[in-house]
């Protein structure tokens, strides 16, 4: 697979504009035609909030089972997300709202889920139940649903709906116990649809297109969005408080979420997915001229990426360092693998220095390396993919299906042959004119990696012949030009808006769990605003989103007539 | 009937050990339907054919069956072959994965809606998912009420929620997640709770009270959502009220002969890795492969027969299926040699499904209905494929092959060739006219029908 990260779900069909303006429509965006450099930035009237669409989203897997690990306080319960069929994927990122439908299979799951949580919850009647039996059943009932039911439904229930459950408790009791009571009352909250996806109705204004989310829906927002969960107690508590009201107030709590574990994991989550870290354990290489690639060594290179982005994330934070840092996290594997000096420990990962003008950050990561290489020659036309489409947040058109003379046209990859260059094997590519319309925005880039075999190994020749790393940036506004080497682009590519813009959508689109409209280009905007006023720390990104229009507002067609 | 589960139970359980819904008890069978009822059942499989091993030689009714046909010998006189359909709506559409396109096309007739939630194989502007009904949901709809599942999906794997790995959609953009772990499907369909009776009398009062309680709130927001919202609400309150439909259904099988299949002890598989290379493939994850087809086959054969469903479809592998037939003697994956010059393996990995296809077909004649007939003569088997030639990626000369008359609708023991440009629409209005619904003249996009197939009853 081409590589590269998610790109906007119904993205933009190719056009034929140069390069992405800062606020400009996602679907207007586009590496097609010209290489100069983009058009100024339209004016944006930020003056009225436009939080785009606010499709109803279900609880992805992942979301439900931590949801449930949380409300019931069953750490264990998060093993149930093995037995769920797989989430329908929507493009993008594992939470996008529009591919999360449900059938009759996964309508009877969550049923049968439900009595097997209530039944376990129960047992451990001590943590679910805000109060004695003993000295009152119905009290003791009616505070559960109360209590229990705005943890389960993220809001406190409407007078109906308290009715409405604690009838169900009651109905129970006739005939079974105040234990079995709660227990079904538990099942109910647990296959609501106020509990299954996150409904939102916003503060009702008459005429209004546009209105304010309620505090809870915010509380929600949050937690989904930097916590992939329901919200804690203390954030509950900010919404009760009206404490969620202002950008200041949430960015208060979304600082303090920050700090919590939970935002560890989901974060690592958005990384994982953006840079494709799980292509990894596919990859495998051709044995004959890669001896040394074993599941053992892609495993270390995983562990490695990961830790890598984890620790420049929650340490410093900066994307330069992200993208340039001439430091990793190694093993002896690994130092072995990249020629590296040995790190410390003889077992562990810890971090070692690298040689500045051979390694530079995530572009130069042995496990990407190798996911954008062929399994026996490197790939410029992959490379090239995911510098544009993962890191400049630029589409790509399709290969043509058929060539000028209608023919079609089949693609496969070269044939290595001793002494043939890389670069020589895809000449076709900036020969022939219906490839190098667009090849011309990928193999020059990719061409930069040459110094990194198909395994991420550095290396000075390339068959019979000196690699040659020169590149070429074209279609940006601040990265275009010649270059030699990937450390040179990486630098290049570090200081750019290009990449922190793109950088801001991706971080929107995971904590919204939507791609982004046009209505969404102030918030966009905003966010590469305050990217930049906090020295690039890519942490402001996930504060910065929390309290934007489109968590603080909702349109009211939801998501569309 | 203990209610105290320890944590291992209730990984168990929740792993699809013990419980089984709809609470079903052994008791009150009810009237058998009067005249046995038609029934349909989907094939896939995936990566296109050899089309020369693949196409009969002969005429229309003179015909010798290819060497992949060849297990479907003793069947010669119970199918059609379909040649020649060509799948328009992906040949128009915008963009997209040509396997990806093919199987989203191939039973809703339609060009799926824009996006890119499915990324183009070499890079580019993807697909969204499918952009209609498929044809088995579509009939499902109008002659599903009847029993206790309106349709049952069955697949082969544990496969990634994508447009590759499904094959039947509600609408637009709503696939229909199938069953992937025989176990679970088991104890979903033929599943009955044990007790004794006062304690199974009571769960069923819990789960109408709650499942009243769900239906009345999906309902209630369904009424106050836009259109796209309201889609996944009633997407889901469909699911419900099939439940709400089997809590009042009977346990025992219903059908004049029909046994409960043996409980598969398969479950789930990890999500395979599309991306390997062959030499890394593991083969050792895919020798269950034969029994998951057996497990499959048993259930759906018992599911007619028992007339629990009456449409069912199966995945036997999915698109681009990475899936390595070790057992055949064949090394590496199935995708990745569609796109070799190796025809040898490619033939005998369709001989293998074409030998599957005879077994479903021989199980069903051994299955009789209350009238003496078997449950194959009610019975329509669609076999298809997502694409043509595999290497190639053609959406033209989709083999399709059908098993069985629904009921002596279709004449049997031919070879039909459709004119060229025919677009396979044409046989999915035949199908459905074959399965009863002889009001319709169109599916998928209408722009590409002619009417129901030339050449079948």
């Amino acid at each position: 697979m081409g590589g590269g990260g998610p790109g906007p779900q119904g993205g933009g069909l190719p056009g034929a504009s140069p390069g992405p303006a800062p606020g400009a429509s996602p679907g207007a965006t586009s590496p097609g035609g010209g290489s100069g450099p983009g058009p100024q930035a339209p004016t944006l009237n930020c003056t009225k909030p436009d939080p785009g669409r606010s499709p109803l989203r279900r609880l992805n897997h992942v979301e439900y089972v931590n949801t449930v690990a949380d409300l019931l306080n069953l750490p264990e319960a998060t093993e149930l997300a093995s037995t769920f069929p797989p989430d329908e994927q929507g493009g993008g990122f594992s939470n996008n709202a529009d591919a999360l439908v449900v059938t009759g299979l996964l309508a009877g799951r969550y049923v049968e889920v439900a009595e097997q949580l209530a039944a376990v919850a129960v047992t451990k009647a001590k943590n679910l139940l805000p109060c004695d039996p003993t000295q009152g059943e119905a009290a003791c009932a009616a505070m559960f649903v109360q209590r229990f039911g705005r943890r389960a439904f993220r809001r406190p229930l409407r007078a109906e709906e308290q009715t409405r459950y604690l009838a169900l408790y009651m109905e129970e009791r006739k005939a079974g116990t105040f234990t079995s009571g709660i227990e079904v009352v538990t099942r109910a909250l647990l296959v609501s649809p106020h509990f299954l996806y996150r409904v939102e109705v916003g503060v009702p204004m008459a005429g209004a297109t546009v209105v304010a989310v309620t505090p809870y829906e915010l509380a929600s927002r949050l937690s989904y969005g930097l916590w992939s969960t329901m919200p804690d107690d203390t954030l509950l508590a900010a919404a009760d408080a009206g404490r969620l009201g202002t950008p200041e107030g949430i960015e208060a709590e979304a600082r303090r979420m920050l700090t919590d574990n939970k935002a560890k994991q989901a974060i690592a989550g958005f990384h994982r997915e953006w840079f494709g870290m799980d292509e990894v354990d596919g990859i495998g290489k051709d044995k004959a001229d890669f001896p040394t690639w074993t599941p053992s060594l892609r495993s270390a290179l995983k562990t490695e990426l990961e830790l890598f982005v984890e620790k420049v994330f929650w340490t410093d934070g900066k994307i330069e360092t992200l993208l340039a840092a001439p430091f990793t996290y190694l093993n002896p594997v690994l130092a072995k693998h990249y020629g590296a000096p040995m790190p410390n420990s003889s077992t562990e990962f810890s971090r070692v220095d690298l040689d500045p003008t051979q390694r530079a950050g995530l572009l130069t990561n042995g496990a990407l390396l190798a996911v954008h290489a062929k399994p026996n020659q490197t790939s410029p036309v992959h490379r090239g993919v995911f510098v544009r489409e993962g890191l400049l947040c630029q589409p790509l058109p399709a290969p043509p299906a058929v060539d000028a003379a209608g023919n079609p046209i089949v693609i496969q990859p070269p044939v290595v042959t001793p002494g043939s260059s890389t670069r020589q094997r895809f000449t076709q590519h900036s020969t022939d004119p219906s490839c190098a319309s667009c090849h011309r925005l990928m193999d020059p880039i990719g061409f930069g990696f040459e110094n990194y075999d198909s395994i991420g190994r550095w290396r000075t020749m390339d068959g019979e012949a000196p690699v040659d790393a020169r590149g070429e940036v074209v279609g940006t506004r601040e990265v275009d030009g010649k270059f030699t080497g990937a450390i040179e682009l990486a630098k290049r590519l570090a200081a750019s808006v290009d990449v922190r813009e793109c950088m801001a959508k991706q971080v929107f689109r995971y904590a919204s769990g939507r791609a982004e409209t046009p209505g969404d280009a102030c918030t966009l905007q905003r966010l590469r605003e305050r990217f930049d006023s906090r020295g690039h720390d890519m942490r402001e990104l996930w504060v910065a989103v929390a309290a934007s229009d489109a968590f603080r507002y909702r349109a009211v067609s939801g998501g569309g007539q | 009937m203990s209610r105290i589960l320890s944590r291992r139970q209730f990984l168990h359980t929740a792993a699809g050990g013990t419980l089984a819904l709809p609470l079903l008890t052994e008791s009150s069978r009810p009237a058998r339907a009067a005249t046995a009822p038609k029934r349909l059942l989907i094939c896939f499989t995936p990566n296109g054919t050899i089309q020369n091993a693949w196409l009969p030689k002969g005429t229309a009714q003179d015909f010798a069956l290819g060497e992949i046909m060849a297990p479907l010998a003793p069947h010669k006189n119970d199918i059609t072959v379909v040649e020649n359909l060509t799948m328009t709506a992906a040949l128009r559409a915008a963009g997209g994965d040509a396997h990806g396109l093919g199987v989203g096309c191939l039973l809703t007739g339609i060009e799926p809606l824009p996006g890119n939630q499915f990324a183009a194989g070499m890079g580019g502007p993807g697909s969204g998912w499918p952009g209609g009904i498929s044809i088995d949901q579509f009939i499902a709809e109008r002659i599903g009420k009847a029993t206790r599942f309106p349709s049952l999906e069955f697949t082969v794997k544990t496969m990634e929620g994508n447009i590759w790995s499904r094959i039947s959609y509600k609408g637009a953009a709503i696939p229909v997640t199938p069953m992937d772990n025989p176990s679970m499907a088991f104890d979903r369909v033929f599943g009955c709770d044990t007790g004794d009776a006062a304690a199974l009398a009571r769960l069923r009062a819990q789960r109408r009270s709650v499942l009243d309680n769900s239906l009345a709130e999906f309902e209630a927001l369904g009424r106050t959502l836009g259109k796209v919202d309201r889609q996944k609400i009633e997407s889901h309150l469909g699911g419900l009220r099939d439940l709400e439909r089997q809590l009042a259904a009977t346990c025992m099988p219903v059908g004049a002969q029909c046994t409960k299949p043996p409980r598969s002890t398969l479950v789930g598989t990890k999500v395979p890795k599309y991306n390997l290379s062959n030499e890394d493939a593991d083969a050792g994850a895919d020798v269950d492969i034969p029994a998951r087809h057996d497990a499959i086959r048993q259930m759906v054969v018992a599911a007619f027969a028992c007339d629990l469903t009456r449409v069912a479809s199966v995945i036997l592998a999915p698109s681009r299926s990475p899936i390595v037939m070790s057992w055949l003697g064949i090394k590496g994956m199935h995708h990745a040699i569609s796109h070799t010059q190796d025809t040898a393996s490619l033939i005998k990995i369709d001989q293998f499904y074409a030998q599957e296809i005879a077994k479903l077909i021989a199980d069903l004649k051994a299955s009789k209905e209350a009238d003496g007939k078997s449950v194959f003569d009610n019975t329509l088997i669609v076999w298809c494929n997502e694409l043509g030639i595999g290497s190639g990626h053609t959406h033209d000369k989709i083999p399709f092959m059908l098993a069985g008359s629904a009921g002596g609708y279709f004449k049997t023991g031919r070879l039909v060739t459709a004119q060229k440009g025919i677009a396979q629409n044409d046989l999915l209005v035949s199908i459905a006219n074959a399965m009863g619904l002889s009001d319709v003249t169109m599916f998928g996009n209408p722009a590409y029908c002619k009417g129901p197939l030339v050449g079948l009853t």
